[in-house]
C-alpha cells in the first residue's frame, strides 16, 4: 500500500465518555492512523471492525478498546477493502449503489417468486411426499382426525347403514385398483355435506353427504375420487406445498413471525381452500377410470356434483375444484358395461 | 435553578433509499435460501438507527451479522419444528406453543439485553439489567389475571411493563428511571374502554329499540360491526400514541428528560393511507411506508437536559447471546414498550 496523501476528517468516541473528538484519518502500511490536537495513535488494520456506511448513513470503525470512529466519506473504504464489509455486505453494496441493479433485482424477485410458487414448490412437495415414511403419514393422518374432531360429531347413521357403505366399497375395490383405506363416518356439523382425504389413507364421510345421495352408487362415486387423493398422496403433499409456500413468504419479508401465523395446519387447509385443481384433476381421473372398472355409471358422480352444488353449507369438496358445470359434463356417461 | 435546553430527534432517511436496500435484502435472502436474513436485519437496523439523530448525532447499531447467525438458525429451526409439527402433529403444536408461552418471559428478558448492548449513541452503549424472575411476575404471572379481572388490572400491568424496562435500562455507567405514576395509566384505559363500548352500545340500542322502531333498529346493528373494525384502528392508535407519550415523558436518564407529543389521530391517517398505498402497490409502498412512520415518530421527540450531552459516561463493555433475542422475535414475543 502507497504512502497516502489522503486524510480523512472523521469524530473520535473513546467509548468512556460521551465526548466527541474532531480527528484526522489515515491508512498507511497496513496501519490506520489518527491525530487530534491533543492525541494521537494507530492500529493495525486487521484488528480494527468496519461497518460499512448503509445508504446515506455513517460508516463506524469500531477499535478493539471500544473506541469508535464515525465516518462518512466513503472514499475511505476504497483504501482498505474490507471497509465494505464481508463477502454478503460487498454484493449488498454494490447493487444497492446502482438503481439499474435495484431494478433488476425487483423484476428478478418476481420471476423467483412466481416461479417458486407455481413449479418449484410443488415438485419439491411430491419429491419429498415420495420418500416420506408411510408410518409419518398415517400419524399426520390421526392427528389432523383429531383436530377435525372439534368439528364433527359421532355419526348418527345406524351402525348397518355404515357397514352396509363399508361392504360396497370393498366389493368395489375387489373389482378395480385401490390404495389402502380406512373409511370413517361422522357427522358434518357446520362443515354439512363432505367428504376428505386425509394423508395416511383416512376417509371422512359426512352423514349429511349420505343423506343427500339418492343411491349408494353415488356415495360411492365421491369415495373412489377420494381413494383418487388417497393414491396420489396429495393430503401429505398439501401439508408440505403450504409449507413450502409458507418459507417464500418468510424469504420475502424476512419475518419469521409471519410464519407461525401462517402454518394454521393440514385441517384448516383442507376445510378452507381444499386440495389444488391440478390434484382433484387427477382424482377425477382415478374415479373416472375405478367407476368403469367396476361398471358403475360415470352418471353418478355427475348426479351427486350436481346435488352437493345446490346445498348451500358445503365447503372444501367443491372450493377450488375446477369448474363443477365442466366436471359434470365430463362425468355425464352411462356405464361401459 | 438551570434552564434546559431542548434536542429534537429526527429521522433523515428516505423511503427511496430504505427501498435500495429492502429490495437487495429479499433477493439475496431468496438467494441464500433465508441465510442472508442475519445480514438483512443488521443492514436494515443499521440504516434505521443512523438515520436517527439527536443533537447532530445518529444512533448506531453495533450487531454483526454472524453474531445473529447462529440465533437466526435456532429460531429457524424452532419455527420449522412448529410449522412441521402444525401439520403433521398438531397436538405436538399445541405443546410447543405452551413451552413458548412459558418461555416467553425470558426470551423478553434476553431480547431486551441483546437490544440494548448493542444500541449506542455517541459512542456510549445502553444495557438492561432487569431480571428473569420479574420478566415472569410482569410478563407472565399479572397477564394471566387480565381475565378473572375483566381487564381491571391492565392499567396496572401496562404500567408495570413500562417501570420494567424503563428502570431496568441503562446508558453507559447511568441508570434510567420511571418517574411517572399509576393514575395516567388509569386514564388512559379508562378513555379507551369509552370508545371500545360505543359500538356495543349502538348494538345493545339497537336491540331494545327492535319493536318500538324496527328501521332504526336494523340500521344500528347493522352498524355496530363496522364501527367496531374503525374503533380497533382508533383504540389501536389512541393507546399507541398516548402509551407511547407517557412511557417518554416518565423515563430519566440523569438530568435528561423527554417529550413525545405523539397523536392519535396522525398515527391513525398513517396507518390507513400506509396499508391502503402498500395494497395498491402490492406491497412495493413498504419502504415508504416504514419510513413515514419513523419520521412521525421522531418528529414528535425531544429531549431536555440542563447539561451538555456530552457528559455521559459509559459503563464496561458487556455481550450478548443473540439467540434468545431472535427466538422472542422469531414468535413475536416482545416486550411491547416503545
Amino acid at each position: 500500500m502507497s504512502e497516502t496523501s489522503c486524510s480523512f476528517e472523521a469524530e473520535y468516541f473513546d467509548g468512556r465518555s460521551a465526548r466527541a473528538h474532531a480527528v484526522t484519518l489515515h491508512i498507511a502500511d497496513g496501519e490506520l492512523h489518527w491525530s487530534a490536537e491533543s492525541a494521537q495513535g494507530r492500529q493495525p488494520l486487521v484488528s480494527v471492525r468496519w461497518d460499512p456506511a448503509i445508504g446515506q448513513t455513517h460508516a463506524l470503525i469500531h477499535l478493539p478498546d471500544g473506541g469508535m470512529f464515525r465516518v462518512h466519506d466513503r472514499r475511505l473504504g476504497a483504501l482498505w477493502p474490507h471497509a465494505e464489509g464481508d463477502v454478503l455486505e460487498r454484493w449488498a453494496g454494490l447493487i444497492e449503489g446502482r438503481m439499474r441493479f435495484v431494478l433488476a433485482a425487483l423484476v428478478l424477485i418476481a420471476g423467483l417468486v412466481y416461479s417458486g410458487l407455481r413449479w418449484g414448490v410443488p415438485v419439491a412437495a411430491q419429491q419429498v411426499a415420495a420418500i416420506m415414511p408411510a408410518a409419518v403419514e398415517a400419524t399426520v393422518g390421526r392427528q389432523s382426525l383429531a383436530i377435525l374432531d372439534r368439528v364433527f360429531s359421532a355419526s348418527q347413521l345406524p351402525a348397518e347403514r355404515q357397514q352396509a357403505l363399508a361392504a360396497q366399497l370393498k366389493a368395489l375395490c375387489l373389482r378395480t385398483t385401490c390404495p389402502a383405506y380406512q373409511l370413517e363416518f361422522r357427522q358434518g356439523g357446520r362443515i354439512g355435506a363432505n367428504a376428505l382425504a386425509l394423508p395416511g389413507g383416512t376417509m371422512v364421510m359426512t352423514d349429511e353427504l349420505v343423506k343427500l345421495a339418492q343411491h349408494d352408487e353415488e356415495i360411492l362415486a365421491v369415495l373412489v375420487h377420494e381413494l383418487g387423493h388417497v393414491q396420489e398422496r396429495h393430503g401429505l403433499r398439501m401439508a408440505l406445498q403450504t409449507m413450502g409456500a409458507g418459507a417464500i413468504l418468510v424469504v420475502l419479508t424476512g419475518d419469521l413471525g409471519s410464519v407461525s401465523d401462517l402454518a394454521s395446519g393440514l385441517p384448516a387447509v383442507l376445510l378452507q381452500s381444499g386440495y389444488s385443481r391440478t390434484m382433484e384433476r387427477e382424482a377425477d381421473d382415478h374415479a373416472w377410470r375405478s367407476l368403469n372398472e367396476s361398471c358403475i355409471a360415470p352418471q353418478r358422480f355427475a348426479d351427486i356434483l350436481r346435488r352437493l352444488d345446490r346445498h348451500p353449507s358445503e365447503t372444501g369438496l367443491l372450493d377450488s375444484h375446477p369448474g363443477t358445470a365442466e366436471r359434470i359434463r365430463q362425468f355425464s356417461h352411462p356405464s361401459v358395461c | 435553578m438551570t434552564t434546559k435546553n431542548s434536542y429534537p430527534f429526527s429521522f433523515t432517511g428516505t423511503g427511496g433509499e430504505y427501498f435500495r436496500i429492502w429490495i437487495v435484502n429479499i433477493l439475496l435472502n431468496i438467494l441464500t435460501f433465508g441465510l442472508y436474513s442475519a445480514w438483512a436485519k443488521v443492514r436494515s437496523k443499521r440504516w434505521f438507527y443512523g438515520h436517527t439523530v439527536v443533537d447532530g448525532q445518529s444512533f448506531n447499531y453495533l450487531a454483526q451479522p454472524t453474531q445473529l447467525l447462529k440465533g437466526h438458525l435456532i429460531a429457524w429451526a424452532a419455527v420449522v419444528a412448529y410449522a412441521l409439527s402444525t401439520h403433521f402433529m398438531p397436538l405436538l403444536g399445541v405443546g410447543l406453543l405452551v413451552v413458548l408461552f412459558l418461555a416467553s418471559p425470558f426470551l423478553m428478558v434476553a431480547g431486551l439485553r441483546f437490544n440494548a448492548r448493542m444500541s449506542a449513541y455517541r459512542g456510549i452503549r445502553f444495557d438492561f439489567t432487569g431480571s428473569v424472575s420479574e420478566s415472569y411476575k410482569v410478563n407472565l404471572f399479572w397477564p394471566l389475571l387480565i381475565v378473572p379481572t375483566l381487564g381491571l388490572i391492565l392499567p396496572y400491568l401496562s404500567y408495570r411493563s413500562t417501570r420494567f424496562v424503563i428502570d431496568n435500562t441503562l446508558y453507559g455507567s447511568t441508570k434510567a428511571r420511571y418517574e411517572g405514576d399509576l393514575k395516567p395509566f388509569q386514564k388512559i384505559y379508562l378513555k379507551a374502554l369509552g370508545l371500545f363500548l360505543v359500538p356495543v352500545a349502538l348494538g345493545v340500542v339497537g336491540y331494545l329499540m327492535r319493536e318500538s322502531s324496527p328501521l332504526m333498529a336494523v340500521f344500528m346493528i347493522g352498524l355496530a360491526p363496522f364501527l367496531f373494525y374503525a374503533i380497533m384502528l382508533v383504540l389501536g392508535s389512541y393507546l399507541m400514541a398516548r402509551l407511547g407519550n407517557l412511557t417518554y415523558g416518565g423515563t430519566h436518564i440523569g438530568d435528561v428528560g423527554f417529550e413525545s407529543r405523539l397523536r392519535a389521530r396522525s398515527l391513525c391517517w398513517l396507518y390507513i393511507s400506509n396499508v391502503f398505498l402498500m395494497g395498491i402497490t402490492i406491497g412495493i409502498y413498504y419502504p415508504w411506508a416504514r419510513v413515514r412512520l419513523a419520521r412521525y415518530r421522531a418528529a414528535q421527540l425531544n429531549l431536555q437536559t440542563a447539561q451538555s450531552l456530552e457528559a455521559f459516561s459509559g459503563g464496561q463493555a458487556l455481550t450478548a447471546g443473540a439467540t434468545g433475542s431472535e427466538l422472542a422475535d422469531a414468535f413475536d414475543v416482545s416486550a411491547g414498550v416503545l
